[in-house]
């Protein structure tokens, strides 16, 4: 998990899609992981990430693990650049377009000391 | 778990689905370089034997965390987010699908079930006070 800047994460006026997007993270190339002698190799990873919400709501929710998660299924689609400067090795994805995933979900999580006080 | 088994099998020759997971799980320090530097947030110690707050860190979700692992496969009825006292927008995916090509013009499938990013965008608790920020899980 890494902080970002505001300028990484952006929505639309009608909330239902979201770009997040970063440049260039350190990252390292681990081939033999998770042996506990794996050499690591420094690495960068660029990447574009698009949410779009659906109009299916979604609701999850735990009282005892006191988790909600209240939003919609979503489609997502990536496209990453990786180097390895070391050896000269980049990979890089097909357009964002080309990609999809089997699970996104977008909306509003409460959890913890929030999950009670955020209750109808 | 694992945040990056980005890239199939089919990318064997430099492995690089261990690429994002040890973005994750190593190097936790690490920053976009669009910003500055984190501040640290272990928790200070207390000056003329005053209480500690504890630090600015989110809180790791407590039943994932006591097993070593800081989230979970997002799938439906499960805690998605990855910081406890957390309340904000956030949105999950995974089981990525897609085409790329490597420095070498090779054609290679990348994704697998685990390829999982998110973003948790919102106020978090720590140090018994709210903190707003902007936390992205690749």
């Amino acid at each position: 998990m890494a902080p970002i800047p505001t300028s990484g994460l952006m929505f639309s006026a009608d909330g239902k899609m979201a770009t997040l997007q970063a440049s260039d993270i350190p990252i390292i190339d681990q081939p033999r992981w998770p042996a506990m002698d794996a050499e690591t190799t420094p690495a960068f990873l660029s990447f574009k990430l698009v949410f779009k919400s659906t109009d299916e709501p979604v609701k999850y929710e735990n009282p005892m693990q006191q988790y909600r998660f209240e939003g919609f299924k979503a489609t997502a689609q990536l496209e990453a650049t990786i180097r390895v400067p070391a050896i000269g090795f980049t990979f890089k994805t097909d357009p964002l377009e080309q990609s999809s995933c089997d699970f996104a979900v977008m909306g509003i999580e409460v959890n913890g000391r929030y999950y009670e006080a955020g209750k109808d | 778990m694992s945040a990056a088994h980005w890239f199939g099998p089919v990318l064997d020759r430099r492995n690089l689905l261990k690429l994002a997971a040890a973005a994750a799980a190593g190097l936790p320090q690490t920053v976009l370089r669009a910003q500055s530097e984190a501040p640290g947030c272990a928790p200070a110690i207390p000056q003329n034997h005053a209480p500690s707050n504890g630090g600015n860190c989110p809180y790791p979700i407590p039943w994932l965390d006591k097993n070593g692992n800081h989230n979970q496969s997002p799938m439906p009825n499960v805690e998605l987010s990855n910081i406890y006292h957390f309340k904000g927008r956030l949105a999950r995916c995974n089981g990525f699908h897609g085409m790329g090509t490597d420095s070498h013009g090779n054609r290679l499938a990348w994704g697998t079930p685990t390829t999982d990013y998110s973003y948790m965008a919102g106020e978090y608790w720590a140090a018994r006070q709210p903190h707003q920020a902007i936390f992205a899980h690749t």
